[in-house]
């Protein structure tokens, strides 16, 4: 799959080490920030809104992508991971009134550390055994919120915030918004593809593919999996504090173990293995999310014998066979798929 | 001396006992061949010595493996690799989404800077020049006989004194036996230690200076390589020879007296 566009050759190491090798990908790369950049002037206020949440999955899912899609580490807490971040990053800007860019980055730090100890687990067990532990996580986190004094986080009630706010500016509306969220997630999709192609990364890869063997090459196998966690909830906790910024209110209710199976169908919709499949696959869900709690209301108004209740509850069902037939059709994902389409083109009009 | 295997027991599990006092030497430079039926504790051994033992669930629970001197019973096997005591598993395990060349470089984990990777990587293509003809292409997509040199490429990444190698041939047509053990000679050359061990008893006799036949989880035998060539024992039971030196028909086997003494 590692095929060139023809006539694409490289002379340097550098070269052929880059992550972006041609004029077209440099192109088109410019061309989907500029539209990025413009999203706020081209659509409504709604729209606007539904790509603030997917800006904000997208680092989380990302995240996910590293623990589960490159280090082979199943986590079904991820939404948990969030959860800390979200509540740290609420509780020292409310406490200490702390600026959004202290808090943030102190919810990634926290939901690390968490997120650590749970990779600690991983260092004995696998597979299922690990699913279930890191359920565990979801539960741990759920409990502890809603157990703990309520002068801490606020138990029940949750928390609420301030707008996050720079030298005086208060991005108050979706729209300001959207470019704090949209650079923030740059610079951690940037730091994803740095660390995935980093020797790190490339231990994380081994030790999915074959942790014996990997640890033959001299790769500390208990360290990379911890460490795997660790990087894997710093973006989920990244992701949280921008969500507490962006609904201002933080309750455990928005981080509940159906949230981290969602991830997890993100990255499998999207391709795991691939940071590009992470964002396709956020990108997908949520549309299909978007559309189907949308077209709801409309069938149900157009068809009033079926009755309000069915309908929602159908929608459900399709968005879940969604998933199952991508599942069963398309295992590997978009991108597998993206791959293969992109191969074929190049050696046509050669069949293989 | 650079490798000593000191009257090694190993337990799986707190139960299985599967090696009962096994004894060796080895110096820096020599190649020895550790022979043996299926079963014997020959892959056990290898992984006492590498360390993968742990992985497995077993522990050397008494006598000592001294690598260079130092200890290397029940230490992690990251450490052991930092010491340049290498595994190369059997079953050639490529890591099989990766290209040639990024399995080569993951090998080369240890090493601390860029150009030192650079470098090696140059170095295992001019020994093994099939590697680099192979480098951008999927690990998992190669044949066997090529991952077998992958691995072998790999191993020396990590800037091995020693390389412990696991069945090489493993599964290979003749041809491509005859290929891997070629390059195993040129490691020999370049003054890698070599352990191997092997069901190909002539390929791995080749290739040795000394050899060790297990059996049950005790070494029976040992001596020079060409000596056991010659033993009428291992003619027998390991090179499929009979005394005149000619392949058994049926006939032989049905009149054929001499058995497995150690066995007592």
């Amino acid at each position: 799959m590692a095929l060139q566009p023809s006539g694409v050759f490289f002379e340097n190491y550098s070269h052929d080490k880059a992550l972006i090798k041609t004029k077209y990908q440099w192109l088109s790369l410019a061309i989907f920030g500029i539209f990025l950049l413009l999203v706020p002037f081209l659509f409504g206020p709604r729209i606007i809104a539904v790509a603030n949440i997917m800006i904000i999955m997208a680092v989380v899912a990302v995240g996910l992508q590293i623990t589960t899609g490159y280090a082979g580490q199943i986590n079904l807490g991820q939404a948990a991971f969030m959860g800390v971040g979200a509540y740290t990053a609420g509780l020292v800007a409310t406490q200490f009134s702390l600026p959004f860019w202290i808090s943030i980055p102190l919810g990634g730090v926290a939901a690390a550390a968490f997120g650590y100890i749970f990779g600690l687990s991983a260092v004995r067990i696998k597979g299922f055994y690990l699913a279930l532990t890191t359920i565990a996580a979801q539960f741990i986190f759920h409990f502890a919120i809603l157990n703990l004094p309520t002068s801490w986080f606020g138990g029940s009630n949750g928390l609420t915030l301030e707008p996050a706010s720079l030298f005086g500016f208060e991005f108050k509306t979706d729209s300001s918004f959207y470019y704090l969220a949209l650079i923030i997630c740059t610079v951690m999709v940037i730091g994803a593809f740095g660390i995935v192609r980093s020797r790190y990364g490339r231990a994380f890869v081994a030790v999915r593919d074959d942790d014996v063997a990997s640890s033959m090459m001299g790769i500390n196998v208990v360290a990379t999996k911890a460490s795997a966690f660790l990087v894997g909830a710093f973006f989920a906790g990244i992701g949280g504090g921008l969500w507490a910024y962006y609904v201002r209110f933080v309750s455990v209710d928005q981080f509940t173990l159906f949230n981290s199976v969602w991830f997890v169908a993100m990255i499998i919709v999207g391709g795991s293995g691939s940071i590009v499949g992470a964002l396709i696959g956020v990108f997908l869900i949520r549309l299909i999310n978007e559309l189907v709690t949308s077209i709801g209301p409309v069938v149900s108004e157009a068809f009033p014998f079926i009755g309000g209740d069915i309908v929602f509850a159908a929608m459900n069902i399709i968005l879940g066979g969604v998933i199952c037939l991508f599942v069963i059709y398309e295992p590997k994902g978009l991108m597998y798929r993206w791959n293969i389409m992109k191969t074929s083109y190049r050696i046509w009009p050669f069949p293989h | 001396m650079l490798l000593k295997v000191n009257n090694v027991e190993v337990i799986y599990n707190d139960v299985i006992l599967v090696l009962k006092g096994v004894n060796m030497t080895m110096e820096e430079g020599s190649c020895i061949a550790l022979l043996g039926a299926n079963g014997a504790g020959k892959t056990t051994t290898l992984a006492a010595i590498s360390g993968i033992i742990k992985s497995e669930d077993g522990k050397v629970t008494s006598g000592s493996i001294e690598f260079d001197g130092q200890r290397v019973d029940n230490q992690s096997v990251e450490s052991n690799v930092a010491r340049g005591l290498i595994h190369v598993m059997e079953g050639r395990k490529v890591l099989q989404h990766m290209t040639v060349e990024k399995n080569l470089i993951v090998g080369g984990h240890v090493l601390k800077s860029g150009a030192e990777v650079k470098q090696r990587i140059e170095n295992v293509y001019t020994l093994i020049p099939r590697l680099a003809e192979l480098r951008k292409r999927t690990a998992g997509y190669l044949s066997g006989g090529e991952q077998q040199m992958l691995v072998i490429g790999r191993a020396l990444m990590a800037n091995p004194r020693l390389i412990l190698i696991d069945e090489p041939s493993l599964g290979l047509a003749p041809l491509m036996v005859e290929e891997v053990f070629k390059i195993l000679k040129e490691l020999r050359k370049s003054g890698i230690s070599l352990f191997i061990v092997e069901q190909n008893t002539q390929a791995a006799l080749e290739v040795a200076d000394y050899g060790y036949v297990m059996e049950n989880g005790r070494i029976v035998m040992d001596g020079e390589a060409d000596q056991l060539m010659k033993n009428e024992d291992v003619r027998e039971f390991y090179l499929g020879l009979n005394m005149e030196g000619e392949r058994k028909s049926y006939r032989d086997v049905k009149h054929y007296k001499r058995r497995k003494r150690w066995l007592g």
